[in-house]
């Protein structure tokens, strides 16, 4: 009983992590249909600038979280002028391209500026701390990590349904030319979005660096994990990434629990499985 | 021995010999990875080198050295045996030293045994790549040589029983190997033993399983960065050190990344050879020329491997200039005062024999730093693991 | 001069140039190695993605098995190369084949997802069977008998070099019999139309297997290549960043034109060892900068530079 318990919290805990970071990817690769390989990356820059405030300026976290968001936000508006405006009409391969490279670049700027040791995050006090649950206890961070997130689905749901950027959006993803003549501006609808995601990644990897730590190679190191999320939720579904992030969370948790020596491979063989069974995701659209 | 090696391969090169005149110079060539995930061990190794070179001068003997950079990215034997041939065929070098990874070691030894060339390893911790060629020399340490003396140690201060979690590969197990047959050959009760996955991420699952088991410590091993960072922290945010769990470990407070892991760290228990707290006059001055060249640099394990290796080819090449095989007898049995403290090149393992510390993590009252003080020390040990 | 002369013009040049580097860079032989070797693996990756449009990132796993296939072969039963090269081939084609019945029912995300599960599933099992494997320490005591009983391997890599590029050689040109064959033909047609192929009474799914398998199988060589030359095998030969820098390489050079994977081998290996010799700590810059300048100047990769010059030079002589 007390396992079963355990496996469940620890398993929400841990997928409400993989959610956050990977929720901005649902809306850049899903909403946007960009395979935005650079996601990672965005969060790094976001990680990289709360180490920095937080750090090395000595900031507190509440302060050094949502600059560090908005510092990513500003960054990703002129890349996403320069160079995610032509890269919205590339193939799938030359997207792959084009965003690993990007990657490369963002890697390379941290490693220079920051070095390649871990950039962590100071927590303030009362994030440190852990409460009791009766049974045992549980870190105080992740229950806050788990209440940004429902704060995020929320604020996505009533972003992308409620509102005319909404809308709009959907309409200029949907056929872009059509929305261009009924006078929406699909230029900054675009941009807005793109910044959206961008920074999501960036406040899922301050957020999750607890678990997830920030260094130099973080895009690379999680790529295969942010990408497996959106999988299993189906591509651009916020709905199907929660559901798939915190499948995957309790998936990985029960099996380090119960088979810890043969983790990995369950854990691959489920997905595998889950994908031959579900090929566009849990929510995905059926193609 | 070696010249004749390199004129073998030139007359099967059929080419003239490029920048001859360099005769009297001895070149090192260094494999480790300078990009990547891994890319720490490249600078920590890069610094060291060239602070002993800033303290000792370029010459040794009456050669000049110089030393030469090849990035290997990350573990890939395929990439480290190609620079480590470019690095003896197109750039003649008479030495090697670095390598981080196991298996990019041993993927040279053909090449050093066929070019007799001394290679000096700065960290590869698996007992048995000295096994595979005489040329091999070890400045690092071996997962046996700090395991097995935690173990004992832990047994002395009274713990019975221990749980066991390390990374589920080679060094890891290595390590697990090493630690049960020391604590249980002294009487101790292993009561749980877990292998975690390479890519776990949330370690909360091992914790709270180690937790239930409730044992007196935790020995665990970890690669370095993010993994150590997750696992340290989980550990303390499950209150096992309120729970009487005595954390028993070895490289995981390493100096780098020490400070980033924060209040979390005190009171973290290893077995280690470097202390970057360690106090002697040698370590002060290694320190000291450190952070005068290079001042944001922090000195670790990595650091004082590389070190120690770079202050062992100066020997060798003083005694022995190019002469591969000489240089290694002179090495062998060679002591010296590292700043670690004192150390013996041992002539049978070829790894160094040193004083394992026992050290605890504390806040430093001058600095407010975390470092690693050292509450206990187990004097000159050997390769355990050379026999196993 | 007809097509089909023309069209083995450019393998014809890369050829000549092999020879010629072999001949300048007498010291870098173990590089152009890794060059040939890793230009085989992203052949096999031009017959899965290029001709049959299976886009992948799990090619490793067929480049590990048969790392491990030939090395493993080399340690128990027969040290020949040759023979340990067919080895790594079946067992390259048959994890490939079993693989691709279940991975090749998905597209798009989903597939690349599958393929990287495979290769994952095949690194944490070479990990996990260390008494067989190796495990992280690598897979060592490989000691390859001499080519054809003729040529050993030698410290300069000269015999590694000559190996490695007859099979270069023999696997284009079999890819090059395949692409113009009816098979290929073919898959060509799924490629560009999978509907209009099934009407026409194609079997999509088996073609795409069948191309899965032979991709899967030269992948293998290329392992074999890899475990013989370097006489020993990692973990890494199963990893994601292996699979991930083949498609780099293939997209960098072009797709479905095989001397494009060559070629954009040869671009991605020579850069990034130039610029990792040039500054060991940040040539990632000139990596990204070089992806970057590719995939906007020239998207369909460098193959499409001569196109390129033309319509420029064009562009020219209007103004």
């Amino acid at each position: 009983m007390t396992l079963l318990l355990n496996i469940l919290v620890d398993g929400i805990a841990y997928g409400m992590i993989l959610f956050m970071i990977a929720v901005g990817l649902s809306v850049t690769m899903g909403l946007m249909r960009v395979v935005n390989l650079a996601h990672g990356g965005f969060a790094l820059l976001g990680g990289t600038f709360a180490h920095w405030l937080g750090s090395d300026l000595g900031w507190p976290f509440w302060l050094a979280l949502p600059l560090a968001v908005l510092g990513t936000v500003a960054l990703s508006m002129p890349l996403e002028r320069l160079i995610y405006r032509r890269v919205y009409g590339f193939t799938d391969l030359q997207q792959v391209l084009a965003t690993i490279g990007l990657t490369f670049l963002m890697i390379a700027s941290v490693n220079l500026w920051q070095g390649s040791s871990l950039l962590t995050v100071p927590l303030p006090e009362g994030l440190k701390a852990s409460v009791d649950l009766g049974f045992r206890t549980l870190p105080v961070h992740r229950l806050v990590v788990i209440a940004f997130g429902a704060a995020v689905v929320v604020g996505l749901w009533l972003l992308l349904d409620r509102t005319r950027f909404g809308i709009r959006l959907r309409a200029a993803v949907d056929n872009r030319g059509t929305a261009s003549a009924h006078g929406i501006n699909t230029d900054r609808i675009f941009m807005l979005a793109f910044a959206l995601g961008a920074g999501l990644a960036a406040l899922g990897g301050v957020l999750g660096a607890e678990i997830l730590p920030i260094d130099a190679y973080y895009p690379l190191r999680y790529m295969v994990l942010f990408l497996i999320v959106v999988a299993v939720g189906g591509m651009g579904s916020i709905p199907g990434s929660l559901l798939a992030a915190l499948g995957l969370g309790l998936l990985e948790t029960a099996t380090r629990y119960l088979v810890p020596d043969y983790a990995t491979i369950a854990f691959f063989a489920l997905v595998i499985a889950l994908l031959t069974v579900r090929p566009n995701g849990l929510m995905g659209k059926i193609a | 021995m070696k010249r004749a090696f390199h004129a073998a391969v030139l007359a099967a090169l059929t080419l003239g010999l490029p920048g001859a005149a360099l005769a009297d110079t001895i070149k090192v060539g260094v494999v480790a990875p300078y990009s990547g995930p891994f890319a720490i061990y490249g600078k920590q190794f890069q610094e060291a080198i060239e602070t002993y070179v800033a303290q000792h001068g370029t010459t040794a003997g009456e050669h000049e050295i110089e030393f030469i950079y090849k990035d290997v990215g990350g573990p890939n034997p395929d990439q480290a045996r190609s620079l480590a041939q470019e690095l003896l065929i197109r750039d003649q070098v008479d030495y090697l030293a670095g390598f981080t990874f196991t298996p990019n070691a041993l993927a040279i030894a053909p090449l050093i045994e066929q070019s007799q060339t001394p290679t000096v390893i700065f960290n590869a911790a698996t007992s048995s790549i000295n096994r595979e060629s005489d040329f091999y020399l070890r400045t690092s340490y071996t997962l046996w040589q700090v395991s097995a003396p935690l173990a004992e140690w832990a047994y002395d201060q009274g713990m019975r029983s221990v749980a066991i979690t390390v990374t589920d590969y080679g060094p890891g197990i290595d390590a697990e190997n090493a630690f049960k047959a020391a604590f249980e050959a002294k009487g101790g009760e292993v009561v749980d033993t877990i292998r975690m996955p390479l890519s776990t991420t949330d370690f909360t699952p091992f914790i709270q399983r180690v937790r239930d088991a409730a044992p007196d410590a935790v020995f665990t091993f970890l690669p370095g960065g993010p993994p150590t960072f997750t696992y340290t922290k989980t550990f303390n945010e499950n209150g096992l050190a309120e729970a009487g769990i005595t954390f028993l470990g070895t490289a995981e407070t390493e100096e780098v990344n020490l400070q980033g892991l924060g209040d979390a760290a005190i009171g973290l228990t290893t077995a280690y050879h470097y202390s970057g707290a360690h106090e002697s006059e040698a370590n002060d001055a290694f320190k000291a020329k450190l952070t005068e060249l290079f001042p944001d640099a922090v000195a670790n394990w990595a650091s004082v491997g590389a070190y120690d290796g770079t202050h062992l080819i100066y020997q060798m090449v003083a005694a022995a200039g190019s002469d591969g095989p000489a240089a290694v007898e002179a090495a062998l049995g060679l002591e010296w005062e590292s700043p670690r403290g004192p150390v013996t090149m041992d002539p049978e393992t070829r790894t160094v024999v040193q004083n394992v510390y026992i050290r605890e993590v504390e806040r430093d009252a001058e600095t407010g730093l975390l470092i690693n003080a050292e509450k206990g020390v187990i004097a000159t040990v050997g390769d355990l693991g050379w026999d196993k | 001069m007809n097509t089909t002369m023309k069209s083995w013009l450019p393998p014809l040049a890369l050829l000549a140039l092999a020879v010629v580097l072999y001949f300048a860079l007498p010291y870098n032989l173990a590089f152009l190695t890794r060059i040939l070797i890793m230009a085989v693996l992203v052949l096999s990756l031009d017959l899965v993605l290029g001709f049959a449009g299976i886009a992948t990132l799990g090619q490793a796993a067929f480049y590990g098995a048969g790392a491990y296939a030939a090395g493993l072969f080399a340690i128990h039963v027969w040290a020949d190369p040759v023979a340990g090269l067919l080895v790594a081939g079946l067992a390259g084609a048959a994890l490939a084949f079993v693989s691709g019945l279940i991975v090749l029912r998905t597209h798009g995300l989903t597939l690349i997802m599958l393929t990287i599960a495979v290769a994952s599933i095949c690194h944490e099992i070479a990990n996990k069977a260390r008494d067989v494997t190796g495990g992280a320490d690598g897979l060592r005591g490989i000691r390859m008998e001499p080519v054809l009983g003729l040529w050993q391997f030698d410290f300069i890599g000269k015999t590694g070099f000559w190996y490695a590029l007859t099979v270069l050689a023999v696997v284009f040109v079999l890819l090059t019999l395949i692409a113009r064959s009816p098979f290929g033909l073919s898959l060509r047609g799924i490629h560009e139309s999978p509907e209009r192929m099934t009407a026409i009474g194609v079997s999509v799914y088996w073609r795409r297997v069948t191309a899965y398998t032979l991709g899967g199988g030269i992948a293998g060589l290329a392992g074999a290549l890899s475990a013989q030359v370097t006489q020993l095998v990692s973990l890494e030969s199963f990893s994601f960043t292996l699979s991930a820098e083949a498609l780099i390489m293939l997209i960098l050079g072009g797709t479905g034109r095989l001397y494009g994977a060559v070629l954009g081998t040869l671009v991605f290996m020579w850069v990034h060892h130039w610029a990792a010799a040039n500054d060991p700590f940040n040539w990632l810059f000139v990596i990204g900068g070089l992806v970057l300048a590719v995939v906007f100047f020239l998207p369909r990769g460098i193959i499409a530079i001569p196109t390129a010059l033309k319509r420029l030079g064009g562009r020219h002589a209007g103004t």
